[in-house]
C-alpha cells in the first residue's frame, strides 16, 4: 500500500517538475564550495588526486599505467560527427564538494545545499523520501555524495557503494575485477578514465542473491570548467540478480564540458544484471553552443553459462553522444541484449549502437535500437555482431529503426555484421521513415493536437524499448521525450 | 595510407614498365593527361590495405604478389575457339569478345568488314547492330566522340577516384563504346564477352565500357568475363561507365566466372537522369578474390534502380560486392536483392549504401542481402548502411546469414530424396529467386551456366 502512494507521489514530483520548465529543468547550478584542484593534466595529477583518495598504491600504479598509454595515443575522429578540439590541459580533474571530505558516514550527515541540489534534481537522499525500492548512490562532480540504503542491502551481502570506498575497503575485488572487461589501452577516453577517474559506483552481489532493491546512481556535473570523469564496476556471482539504473543532469553553460566513463559488468553462471540508463545531460542550446560531450565506454562480460546482460538506454541529452554498450558473450548459453531509444533535436549529434561478440555455444542477443531525429539533429546507428569460431549455434537478432522530424536532421545507421562461423544465424531489419501521415490523420480527427498526435504515436515507436525500463524511469522518459518533442514538430 | 611494403611495392614498381608501352602509342593529349593523372592517383593511393574502411574485409596483398603483362596474345586453341562461339556467343545477339584483353575480331561480329546491312555473316550470325545502335572501340571513339565521353567523364572528380579507377584509367588499352541513340529500342542484346586463357606469365587486364543511352532508349548489355583454365593467375580490373538520358532503359548484367586463382576488381558507375530505368544483375561464381563496386547515382526525378546480385562461391573464394545508391533527386526508388551461397570456406563481404540527400524527398529504397552458409568454414561480413537527410521517405535494409531449415530438407527426405539432392535443390530455389529476375531467356541461360559448376559441388 506504501508503495503505491509513494510511486503516486514520484510521478506527480516529475509531473510538477515537467510543468515548470518547458525547455531544460536541470539546467541551475548550485552554488557550493568545493574542494578543486588547478586546470591541468600530468602524472603530478594524477598523483594528487590519488593522494586526495588515500588510494592504495596498485591503484595509482595503474592510473599511472593508463596515463602513459593515454599519452602514445590519439583523440578518435572515426564517428560521424564533428567536435571541436579538446583542452585536456583546461579542465580541472577534480571538483568536490568541500563538506562532502571523505564521504559521510551515513546518509543523514549529507550537506544540506548538497541534498537540497538532488531534491531540486528529484533524487530525495533522505531514507524516509526514498524513490519506492531505490538505493541511490549521489555522485557530484568528482564524488559520491552519499549512498542510501547501504545497511538494507549488508544485510543480504550486497556491496553497493562509491567506487572511492570500494578501493579502500573492497580492495581484493576491485583490484580483481576492474579492467578486466575494458582494460585501461582499450580506447583514447577509457584511458584518459583509467588515470584520473575520480569515483562512481560499485556493486557487488554475492552467490545467490537476488537484490532486493534496484540500484541506482545518479551522476550531476555541476563546477564548470571540469568534466566528470567516473567508473562503474557490477559483479554478480553465481545465480544473482540485479537491476542498476543510472541517471545525469549537468548545467546550461556555453561551453562543452567532458564526461568519459567507463562503466564494467560482470556476470557468472546464471547471473542477470539489467543495466539501464536515462540520459539527460544538458545539450546545448538551439545553436548547438555548449553541452556535455558524453563519450562513454560501456562493456559486460557474460563470463557464465546461461548468464544475461541487458542494456536499455535512454539517451535524450548531451551535445554528442558517443557510446556502444557492449556484450562480450563468454558463456556457453548467454544472452545479450540491447535497447536503445535515442532522441536528438537542436543540433545534437548521436553515434551510439552496441556491441555483440558471441563466443561461448549457443549464446543469443538481441538489438532493437529506436533513433528519432529532429530539428537540425544527427542521429547514427553503429553496431557490430561478430560471431566467434568458437560460437557454435550463436543466434542474433537485430531491429533498428528511424524516425526523422523535419529536413535538417539526418539518420544513418551502420550495422557491421561479421560472421566466422557457418552454424550462425542472424537477421538484421532497418528502417528508416517519418511518422505516417495517416496515422496522425487517424488522431486529429478524433480531437487530438498536432503535438499530442506526434507524441502519441513516438512513444508507441519506443514502446518495445520502455517496457524494459523499470517502472519509476519508464514513466520518466516517456516524459521527457514529451519534454525534449516540445516546440520541435508540428 | 600508403603502405608500399614488400609485395605491395612490388605491384607499384611495375607500373612503370605497364605504362611504358601506353606512352608510345598515340592518343590525344587530353587523353594522354587523362593516363597520367590516373596513374598519380593510384600512385598516392597505392593498393588498398584492410586498415582503409573501404577494404576492412578484403586483403588484397596476393594480388599486389605477383608481377603481371599488359595483353598477352591470344593462345585459344581452334576447338577452344569454337567452344568459346559455342558456348557464349547467341547467335542473334552483337558479340563483341575480348580475349585476353585484346578484341578478338574472328569471335566477334562486330569490328569485321561487314557484309551489306541485314546478312548473315558465314557462320550464320547476324552483323553489326541495327540502325540507331553505334558501336565503336573506345579507341576511336575517343577520337571521334570525344566531346560526348567527356560528358559522360564530368561526372566523376578524377580527384576523388578509388584505386582501382584510376588504374584502370592509367592503363586502359582497349575499350567499348556503347551509344543508344534517342528513341531507339535496340532488340537484340550486346554481349562484351571477355574470355582470359593466359597459361604463360600472368597477365593484367584493364577493359573500359562506356554506355550511353539516349532520351527514351532501351538496350540490354551483357558483360561476362570467363577464365578458360582455373589455374590460371591474373587480374582484370574491368571500369564501366553508364549514362542513361531521359526515360530510357538499360538492362545490365555482368557476369563473372574467372578462373578460381584469378583476382577481378571491377568497376560500375551509373549515372541516371529523369525517369531512367537501370535494371542491374550481378552474377560472381569465380575468381580467388573478387570485389565489384556498384555506383549508381540516381540524379534525376522517377528514376529507379534495381539491382540484384547473385554470388555463389566455394573452395577458399573470396567475393566482396560493395553497392552504392545515391538518391540526389526526388520521387525515385531503388530496390536491392544480393543473395549469396558460400560454400567450404569461401567469404563473402557484402557492403550496401543508400544516401538519401536533403532534396530527395518521397524517395523509395529497399535492400536485402541474404546469405546461405554451406560449407563449414565460410564466413560473411555484412555492412547495410543507410546514411538519410531527407524526412519523407521509406528505406528499409535487411540481412539475414543463416542455414536451411532442417525441416524443409526433412520433408524432402520423407519424400525419398537423398540429403544431398534435397540441399541442391533448396539451394536451386534459393538462386532462383534471383535468377528469374533476369527477363531475357538468354542472359539467364548465360547465368545459369556459369553459375551450375559451383552448385554442383553441392551434390559431389
Amino acid at each position: 500500500m506504501r508503495k503505491e502512494e509513494t510511486k503516486i507521489l514520484n510521478e506527480k514530483m516529475i509531473e510538477e517538475n515537467v510543468l515548470t520548465s518547458r525547455d531544460y529543468k536541470y539546467g541551475f547550478y548550485t552554488d557550493i564550495e568545493t574542494d578543486r584542484i588547478p586546470k591541468g593534466l600530468s602524472e603530478e595529477t594524477i598523483r594528487l588526486i590519488s593522494r586526495k583518495k588515500n588510494e592504495p598504491a596498485w591503484m595509482l600504479e595503474w592510473r599511472l599505467k593508463a596515463y602513459r598509454h593515454w599519452l602514445t595515443m590519439k583523440e578518435p575522429h572515426w564517428p560521424n560527427f564533428k567536435y571541436g578540439p579538446i583542452d585536456y590541459q583546461g579542465v580541472s580533474y577534480y571538483n568536490a564538494p568541500k563538506k562532502a571530505g571523505q564521504g559521510p558516514k551515513s546518509i543523514d550527515e549529507v550537506d544540506p545545499e548538497l541534498r537540497k541540489a538532488f531534491e531540486k534534481l528529484g533524487i530525495p537522499l533522505g531514507e524516509q523520501k526514498r524513490l519506492s525500492g531505490v538505493a541511490v548512490d549521489a555522485v557530484f562532480d568528482s564524488v559520491s555524495v552519499g549512498t542510501t540504503h547501504q545497511a538494507e542491502l549488508a544485510r543480504q551481502g550486497v556491496v553497493f557503494c562509491s567506487m572511492s570506498e570500494a578501493i579502500r575497503r573492497h580492495g581484493d575485488l576491485v583490484r580483481k575485477y576492474m579492467g578486466s572487461v575494458v582494460p585501461y589501452s582499450d580506447n583514447f577516453f577509457a584511458a584518459l578514465n583509467a588515470a584520473v577517474f575520480s569515483d562512481g559506483s560499485f556493486c557487488y552481489i554475492p552467490k545467490g542473491v537476488k537484490c532486493p532493491l534496484e540500484l541506482s546512481t545518479y551522476f550531476r556535473i555541476n563546477a564548470a570548467e571540469s568534466g566528470q570523469f567516473e567508473r562503474t564496476l557490477i559483479v554478480a556471482e553465481e545465480g544473482s540478480y540485479v537491476s542498476y539504473l543510472e541517471g545525469c543532469t549537468a548545467p546550461m553553460r556555453d561551453e562543452n564540458q567532458l564526461h568519459a566513463a567507463v562503466v564494467e559488468l560482470i556476470a557468472m553462471d546464471d547471473a542477470q544484471i539489467k543495466y539501464s540508463t536515462v540520459q539527460n545531460w544538458y545539450s546545448g542550446d538551439k545553436e548547438g553552443l555548449g553541452g556535455i560531450y558524453n563519450f562513454v565506454t560501456k562493456r559486460g562480460k557474460c563470463l557464465g553459462r546461461r548468464s544475461k546482460i541487458s542494456w536499455t538506454q535512454v539517451e535524450a541529452g548531451a551535445a554528442i553522444t558517443w557510446k556502444y554498450p557492449s556484450c562480450i558473450l563468454q558463456g556457453d548459453d548467454s544472452v545479450g541484449e540491447f535497447y536503445s531509444v535515442a532522441l536528438t533535436n537542436h543540433r545534437m549529434q548521436a553515434d551510439t549502437g552496441t556491441k555483440m561478440i558471441h563466443i561461448g555455444k549457443k549464446t543469443t542477443s538481441t538489438i532493437v535500437s529506436k533513433g528519432i531525429s529532429t530539428d537540425e539533429s544527427n542521429n547514427n546507428y553503429r553496431g557490430l555482431v561478430k560471431i566467434m569460431p568458437s560460437a557454435d549455434g550463436a543466434r542474433n537478432f537485430s531491429q533498428c529503426d528511424s524516425m526523422l522530424v523535419g529536413n535538417k536532421c539526418s539518420a544513418n545507421t551502420f550495422p557491421y555484421i561479421e560472421v566466422k562461423n557457418s552454424t550462425a544465424t542472424l537477421e538484421h531489419e532497418a528502417s528508416t521513415s517519418r511518422i505516417n501521415a495517416e496515422q496522425v490523420f487517424y488522431l486529429k480527427s478524433r480531437g487530438l493536437d498536432m503535438e499530442a498526435a506526434i507524441s502519441l504515436i513516438i512513444n508507441g515507436f519506443c514502446k518495445e524499448v520502455f517496457n524494459e525500463l523499470p517502472m519509476e524511469f519508464a514513466v520518466e522518459a516517456v516524459r521527457l521525450l514529451q519534454m525534449k518533442l516540445e516546440g520541435s514538430v508540428g | 595510407m600508403i603502405a608500399n611494403t614488400g609485395k605491395n611495392s612490388m605491384f607499384m614498381d611495375q607500373l612503370a614498365a605497364l605504362t611504358g608501352p601506353l606512352k608510345k602509342a598515340k592518343s590525344p593529349d587530353w587523353l594522354a593527361r587523362l593516363r597520367e593523372e590516373g596513374l598519380v592517383r593510384f600512385r598516392t593511393l597505392g593498393i588498398p590495405t584492410v586498415k582503409d574502411e573501404e577494404w576492412k574485409y578484403t586483403n588484397l596483398s596476393a594480388l599486389a604478389g605477383h608481377r603481371y603483362a599488359l595483353s598477352a596474345k591470344s593462345t585459344l586453341s581452334p576447338a577452344q575457339r569454337k567452344d568459346v562461339l559455342a558456348r557464349y556467343c547467341g547467335k542473334a545477339d552483337v558479340n563483341i569478345v575480348f580475349v585476353n584483353g585484346a578484341l578478338d575480331k574472328e569471335l566477334s561480329n562486330f569490328g569485321r568488314i561487314p557484309p551489306p546491312r541485314g546478312q548473315r555473316l558465314p557462320d550464320g550470325r547476324e552483323s553489326l547492330p541495327a540502325a540507331g545502335v553505334e558501336i565503336s572501340m573506345l579507341r576511336d571513339a575517343l577520337l571521334k566522340d570525344a566531346v560526348a565521353l567527356k560528358e559522360i567523364w564530368a561526372h566523376y572528380d578524377p580527384q576523388k577516384d578509388p584505386a582501382f579507377v584510376a588504374l584502370n584509367k592509367a592503363l586502359t588499352q582497349e575499350g567499348i563504346y556503347i551509344h543508344v541513340k534517342d528513341k531507339i529500342i535496340a532488340n537484340q542484346l550486346i554481349h562484351i564477352l571477355h574470355v582470359t586463357q593466359a597459361d604463360g606469365e600472368a597477365i593484367a587486364m584493364f577493359p573500359h565500357t562506356v554506355i550511353r543511352l539516349g532520351k527514351s532508349s532501351e538496350a540490354g548489355v551483357l558483360e561476362t568475363h570467363v577464365g578458360l583454365n582455373d589455374e590460371n593467375i591474373y587480374l582484370a580490373d574491368p571500369l564501366t561507365d553508364v549514362l542513361l538520358e531521359e526515360n530510357a532503359t538499360l538492362h545490365y548484367s555482368k557476369a563473372q566466372k574467372e578462373s578460381l586463382n584469378a583476382y577481378h576488381v571491377g568497376s560500375t558507375r551509373v549515372w541516371q537522369t529523369r525517369d531512367s530505368t537501370f535494371n542491374g544483375f550481378s552474377l560472381v561464381a569465380g575468381a580467388s578474390i573478387t570485389r565489384n563496386n556498384l555506383d549508381i547515382v540516381v540524379n534525376g526525378e522517377g528514376a529507379a534502380a534495381f539491382l540484384n546480385g547473385l554470388y555463389s562461391v566455394y573452395k577458399d573464394q573470396h567475393v566482396d560486392n560493395h553497392t552504392s545508391v545515391d538518391h540526389r533527386a526526388p520521387n525515385a526508388t531503388s530496390n536491392q536483392l544480393y543473395k549469396g551461397v558460400l560454400n567450404d570456406a569461401a567469404r563473402a563481404v557484402f557492403n550496401g549504401k543508400i544516401f538519401v540527400r536533403s532534396i530527395a524527398q518521397q524517395t523509395n529504397s529497399y535492400q536485402l542481402n541474404k546469405n546461405l552458409l554451406l560449407g563449414k568454414e565460410c564466413r560473411v561480413d555484412t555492412k547495410p548502411q543507410l546514411e538519410i537527410f531527407a524526412d519523407d521517405v521509406k528505406c528499409t535494409h535487411g540481412a539475414t546469414i543463416g542455414q536451411f531449415n532442417e525441416d524443409e530438407i526433412f520433408y524432402l527426405q520423407a519424400r525419398g530424396v537423398p540429403r544431398k539432392i534435397a540441399t541442391r535443390l533448396l539451394t536451386q530455389g534459393f538462386v532462383d529467386d534471383v535468377l528469374n529476375r533476369l527477363t531475357r531467356d538468354f542472359v539467364r541461360e548465360q547465368v545459369a551456366q556459369l553459375v551450375a559448376p559451383s552448385l554442383a559441388v553441392l551434390e559431389g
